[in-house]
């Protein structure tokens, strides 16, 4: 072999170590981006090894190569289509029935293929004890064990995937053999697709057209539907015969085999005590205890985060403004040099002041949670609650990461598995008072009108929440998902892997929010300077002054708070010239503005988000719908509350 | 694979307590038909396929989800979809 660049791929399911062992292999040599029109995330990274240049593919994690999600179906295609020189499947000892059912999958695409045996300390712990060779054997495919967070023996696994792809795999690969009405109909169905140009093994669209895969029938479909009719029929013959779907049956038999192949090569003493893992798992999904812990947890979750972003942010805005005399020195004051003090570098302060002191520890302490497998308990205990707007319990992560920063938390809902309750959680999610529109509603209400009011606006706003959720839920088509997740064992984070996500996460919102942030901002000090505000001001008088009983100042306010909304206080502030607010405004217009400023539009930067998640039109329709409300709202409310305020 | 129907009662696996365990005798797809295959395939996927042994570990409070142990794999199903799920009790020594 002359080739000296190589293709290797990284397949198995979710949580078995994929990212630690991708970390490991690509170090510093990676980015992150999506599959090409998807919002599916495609980790890639190079590394050099003999003479070789190899680029490494994180694949999604996946339980199964059917096409039940976006991951599973562009995995599939990329190995079958784009054909890596080697895939290595991660597979979690500690699971490995589970796990095996996935490697035979793997087998039947036809892939050259070697196995990373992982976190064999887990399984280990568990009693577990796995006979290597036997299952090299076994699946006539090169095992390697690991342990990828101490970095046991990843270099290995390289070395094996490079002797392997040099020598050629061996041709005795272990080949799922299902019973023999299945096997008589598979290789008759297998003649008749050979002579069709697919990119698929025969012997696996056979398979797949029997169980009737929507991907692999349409595109048979396309080149000789006389061979999807007959599968449909010798489907349907097995059907009669076993009186289960096809593709149960297909399941059920691959099932089988990855069960005894599990058997023959694992031995399983229990261990007498549970360990500390399991009594912690007990714990903490405790119908009592737990829910405290989910409190405690979040609670000082979140205080940590405002303590250290209160800090931090002022810190860094000091060090910025105090910049500021020495920029006038050299642009000057005037206009060109207001345009880009005012314009572009305070953008990019709002920018970094929001963005590093709370997104970072939000994040990092988010991955800390998600790595150590806490986080599936909480949706655990949460997904009751969750289910009452039509999402399920993992969507109680995106909503709380909301309380912190909108952008976030609209990326979050990725981990919803279908597009319709990735939308919905997001629009959901857009509602929940952020730190910015927590600063307004305590800065304005809180302080000038009376804590009460204060929780009373953070109390209705959960209720808007819960109400429009759940209509949103009853419009948007389709079936709500019900919660089907694992829950792993819990293990001590990776820090380099949680640190890396953290990163890439920090380096996704600065490309998302900062561009927008800076044009908006620069294109509102264009409009100061030419005095465009009070004419925009008078232009929106008849809904802040009329409809929404507010000063006609309020209108610009609510534009600035477009950009960021804590944004809203401060011009206000310098609006009015004063921050004693009280002198100003009623407590009624207090309320009311607050109220508006809740809801009345996400800001720039989460807008930003949710058109690179679900296009210009959904979140355009998004931004559209909580204007309309938020006014129809406050004139509403200020109207009622007259009564009592 | 041979279902033995006459052994244990078959029941939704909400019915059973926490720790009972039972055989998947049959999964009912979702209303509606059509798309709501999908859940039936996920579930598969993750093991449960007829006569696989399933164990309940707990259920959470409300009418929250269920914890199972399946081929050595922890999982949180949701109630609604465990209602869909049918096994046969198995018998008590």
């Amino acid at each position: 072999m002359v080739k000296k660049k190589l293709v290797i791929a990284l397949a198995g399911n979710a949580n078995v170590g994929k990212s630690v062992i991708f970390n490991h292999l690509t170090g510093l040599h990676q980015h992150i981006g999506n599959w090409p029109g998807k919002t599916v995330e495609r980790a890639e990274g190079t590394l050099y090894f003999k003479g070789y240049t190899i680029d490494l593919v994180d694949l999604p994690g996946i339980y199964s190569l059917s096409t039940y999600s976006l991951e599973e179906s562009i995995s599939r295609r990329y190995i079958a289509v784009e054909r890596p020189d080697m895939v290595i499947n991660v597979i979690d000892a500690s699971v490995l029935e589970r796990n095996l059912f996935f490697t035979l999958q793997l087998l039947e695409l036809e892939s050259p293929m070697i196995i990373a045996l992982n976190q064999v300390d887990i399984a280990k712990k568990k009693g577990i004890e796995i006979d290597v060779n036997r299952l090299e054997e076994l699946l006539g495919v090169p095992v390697v064990p690991t342990v990828a967070v101490k970095g046991t023996g990843i270099f290995q696994l390289l070395e094996k995937a490079i002797e392997t792809i040099e020598k050629g795999q061996a041709e005795e690969r272990v080949k799922v053999k299902y019973g023999k009405e299945v096997e008589e109909r598979i290789s008759d169905l297998t003649k008749m697709v050979e002579n069709t140009r697919s990119q698929y093994p025969p012997r696996y669209l056979a398979i797949k057209l029997l169980e009737g895969d929507e991907e692999i029938v349409n595109e048979v479909e396309r080149m000789e539907p006389s061979i999807v009719q007959h599968a449909k029929k010798l489907a349907s013959e097995l059907e009669n015969i076993h009186g289960n779907s096809c593709s149960t049956i297909l399941t059920s038999e691959r099932y089988e085999v990855a069960g005894c192949i599990a058997r023959e090569a694992q031995k399983i003493i229990p261990p007498r005590r549970p360990t500390a893992e399991e009594r912690l798992h007990s714990i903490t999904t405790d119908k009592i205890v737990g829910y405290p812990i989910v409190a405690l947890t979040l609670l000082s979750m979140f205080y940590a985060i405002f303590a250290f972003g209160n800090s931090a942010s002022e810190t860094l805005s000091k060090i910025f403004y105090g910049i500021e005399p020495l920029f006038a020195k050299i642009f000057g004051t005037g206009i060109f040099g207001a345009l880009v003090w005012g314009g572009v570098i305070e953008g990019i302060i709002a920018g970094v002041t929001v963005a590093l002191p709370y997104i970072v520890p939000f994040y990092f302490l988010l991955y800390i949670l998600e790595d150590s497998g806490y986080l599936s308990r909480i949706a655990f205990l949460m997904d009751n609650a969750m289910h009452k707007m039509g999402l399920h319990g993992k969507a109680f992560i995106p909503l709380m990461l909301g309380f912190g920063c909108n952008v976030p938390a609209c990326l979050g809902c990725r981990i919803m598995e279908t597009e319709r309750e990735r939308l919905l959680a997001a629009f959901v999610t857009t509602l929940v008072p952020c730190a910015a529109r927590s600063v307004i509603i305590l800065g304005l209400v809180g302080q000038f009108v009376g804590i009460q009011w204060a929780f009373a606006l953070y109390a209705f706003d959960l209720i808007v929440i819960f109400i429009l959720g759940r209509i949103a839920f009853k419009i948007l088509p389709g079936e709500p998902t019900a919660l089907i997740m694992e829950m792993n064992d819990y293990k001590l984070p990776h820090l380099r892997t949680v640190l890396k996500q953290t990163w890439f996460r920090l380096a996704e919102f600065i490309k998302i929010a900062f561009p927008l942030i800076i044009v908006g901002s620069f294109s509102l000090k264009l409009a100061e300077i030419f005095g465009m505000l009070e004419r925009i001001a008078s232009f929106l008088s008849p809904v802040t002054v009329t409809w929404l009983r507010l000063p006609s100042i309020s209108g610009i306010t609510l534009i600035f708070g477009v950009m960021r909304k804590e944004l809203l206080l401060v011009m206000l502030a310098t609006l009015l010239r004063t921050t004693n607010f009280a002198e100003v405004l009623t407590p009624l217009q207090m309320v009311v503005l607050s109220l508006v400023a809740m809801f009345y539009i996400p800001c720039i930067a989460t807008i930003a988000t949710l058109i690179k998640e679900f296009g210009l039109k959904k979140a355009l329709s998004i931004t559209a719908f909580e204007i309309i409300f938020a006014i129809g709202l406050g004139g509403v409310a200020s109207r009622i509350l007259a009564m009592i305020l | 694979m041979e279902i033995k129907s006459s052994e244990g009662p078959i029941v939704p696996l909400t019915m059973l307590r926490d720790g009972e365990a039972g055989i998947v005798v049959s999964i009912r797809s979702g209303h509606g038909g059509g798309r709501g295959c999908g859940f039936e395939r996920r579930l598969m996927d993750l093991g449960l396929t007829p006569g696989t042994k399933v164990t309940v570990v707990k259920s959470a409070p409300f009418h929250g989800p269920l914890e199972i142990l399946v081929r050595g794999s922890r999982l949180a199903l949701g109630r609604g979809m465990a209602e869909r799920i049918f096994v046969e009790i198995e018998k008590v020594w």
